[in-house]
């Protein structure tokens, strides 16, 4: 493998060109200007005049031009080179983000906008068939809600032993539309660079729990919150409440009749989610956070897209989803406000 | 019941809503348009109405922002479930919102705590099983029997009532219930609906107050 090129060493070498050839001209120069030829070199005091000669007229020169040169010439390259190392940098420090990304080419010397340009179109153009794509997800998704409806509004007026089943079935197809949807909000959002707002999760909490309340009292299961003081973090509330919301859901899955699922935030930005089931261990939630890969979203755990949207909402906040076995605990950490940009 | 108002461009859509409903007591008119919704409201007045958002001659959004002086609750249905779609539905007037796909049962029970809420049908008597508030003289009645209330107590499950099937938040009780000079020590909401529970089991109430802690409390019919 040989070294990539680069512009300092390739510069240096020229610069080693031009020095040894300027030097061979001026010896030719002053060999022709003073007459000095081999045939004279024997003598003592003919060696040393020309060898001050040729100091004096050519090695000093040369010195005296290439060596500011050279330095000249690093100096223009770094700092030429400064604005695109610093874009590099700042590319990196937004490795979290999938979309929207482009180079900042102000600064950039005007020999490297044509490459920086390019990749920006290409940029765009991958942005937009991103787009293009979670907007099609979206469209079916929203398509299929009519036909649903009346499927749904159809089986209501069934009196038959399977239309509870096919309820249950519409109900999961329901479910996994308003994830698709849910998920096309989140990456819309993104793109559309909303800023972020202080969300209270005590408050989020509250407001999910009060949604949800009617839906465990129906299966025989309480809901309960421990939140007394506000806990303030940046984000997007809408995006916060259905990360928890599906958390809330997961939880109620793995709960026992008449078992009770407790929501509590912590100073500092912590929203966490315990029910009494099983618990689930950080391999686990691994592989459920990863499903959306796959095809087979239909887990044992019925939790879906769940756990992958709720990874996804909490990385767009620099935020994490753990999990806590012992404590029987999914929790979602949130930067504390202030400490996030 | 009820007369209500169906405004669906999906005609199939708009009969099964229609019959549903129906079913349950309301009576039901359903329009494909905007404009023909326009004629029904000019031509008769309706307790609620029920409104898809994406209409062949128009935005559902934009028709409700365009509605001036008194008007039913409006109910929104869409297919749209982006979430600040519903908070512009909302914002524009809306008075509920309840994305498709849904059942039927869903719509009835939001269609009823609509028509229940203040500024809805006032003055009608609320009922909920066997027991019955008539909010003009803060009555309740089980099975015909009156039940003895504190003031407190009627204006709390008056409360409850309005948005019966539905959590009321700790802080709006508290907010409704007291005033400013009153200290609410932490215990003084559940120590009224633990009165009011014990009230309405010995009256033999069909209506369960359900305390989601740290939440608030739910009325519901019990079994449903």
């Amino acid at each position: 493998m040989s070294r990539p090129p680069s512009i300092i060493r390739r510069l240096t070498a020229s610069l080693a060109w031009v020095g040894g050839l300027g030097a061979l001209l001026l010896l030719i120069v002053i060999g022709i200007e003073y007459r000095i030829s081999f045939s004279n070199l024997g003598d003592h005091d003919a060696f040393v005049r020309a060898i001050h000669e040729l100091s004096e007229h050519v090695l000093l020169p040369m010195a005296v031009l290439i060596l500011p040169m050279a330095l000249a010439g690093r100096w223009a390259i770094k700092s030429g080179v400064r604005p695109l190392i610093e874009a590099a940098a700042q590319i990196d420090a937004r490795a979290g983000e999938t979309r929207g990304v482009r180079v900042d080419t102000t600064g950039f010397p005007i020999e490297a906008r044509p490459f920086a340009d390019a990749i920006n179109r290409v940029l765009g153009r991958i942005d937009g068939a991103a787009a293009l794509h979670e907007a099609f997800a979206a469209d079916i998704a929203h398509e299929l809600r009519t036909p649903l409806t009346l499927l749904s509004l159809e089986l209501d007026r069934l009196d038959h032993p399977d239309a509870e089943r096919m309820r249950g079935d519409v109900a999961r197809m329901r479910r996994l539309i308003d994830q698709l949807m849910l998920l096309a909000q989140i990456d819309a959002d993104h793109a559309a660079q909303i800023a972020p707002m202080p969300v209270d999760l005590s408050d989020v909490a509250g407001d999910v729990l009060a949604q949800l309340a009617p839906i465990a009292l129906d299966r025989g299961l309480r809901l309960a919150l421990e939140a007394d003081v506000p806990v303030v973090v940046t984000g997007r509330r809408e995006a916060i409440g259905a990360a928890l919301r599906n958390l809330i859901e997961n939880a109620l899955r793995a709960s026992p009749a008449g078992g009770c699922v407790t929501v509590r935030t912590e100073a500092g930005g912590l929203l966490a989610v315990r029910d009494e089931g099983p618990g689930l261990s950080a391999d686990q939630l691994a592989t459920l956070t990863q499903r959306h890969r796959r095809a087979d979203h239909a887990s044992k755990h019925g939790a879906g897209l769940g756990l992958a949207i709720v990874e996804r909402i909490m990385r767009a906040h620099g935020g994490t989803l753990e999990t806590s076995s012992e404590a029987r605990e999914l929790r979602l950490r949130f930067p504390s406000a202030g400490a996030s940009d | 019941m009820a007369r209500v108002l169906i405004i669906e461009d999906n005609e199939r859509l708009a009969g099964l809503i229609a019959d549903g409903l129906a079913a349950q007591g309301h009576v039901c008119d359903a329009v494909h348009t905007l404009a023909a919704a326009e004629d029904a409201l000019a031509a008769t007045s309706f307790d609620g109405i029920v409104l898809d958002l994406g209409l062949p001659d128009g935005d559902g959004v934009d028709w409700m922002r365009a509605q001036h002086g008194p008007r039913p609750p409006i109910l929104v249905l869409t297919a749209r479930d982006a979430l600040e779609d519903r908070i512009k539905g909302l914002d524009a007037g809306a008075d509920d919102y309840l994305p498709k796909p849904f059942a039927m049962s869903e719509l009835a029970a939001r269609l009823r705590a609509l028509l229940r809420r203040p500024g809805g049908r006032q003055d009608a008597i609320l009922s909920l099983g066997n027991l019955a508030f008539d909010p003009a003289s803060q009555q309740v009645t089980v099975d015909a029997h009156p039940l003895d209330l504190t003031r407190r107590e009627a204006a709390l499950i008056e409360l409850l009532l309005r948005r019966a099937g539905q959590v009321v938040r700790r802080a709006v009780i508290e907010s409704s219930l007291y005033t400013f000079d009153e200290a609410v020590t932490p215990n003084a909401v559940e120590a009224n609906i633990s009165r009011l529970r014990r009230k309405l089991e010995e009256a033999g109430a069909a209506l369960e107050l359900h305390t989601i802690r740290g939440v608030g409390y739910m009325a519901r019919v019990r079994g449903a």
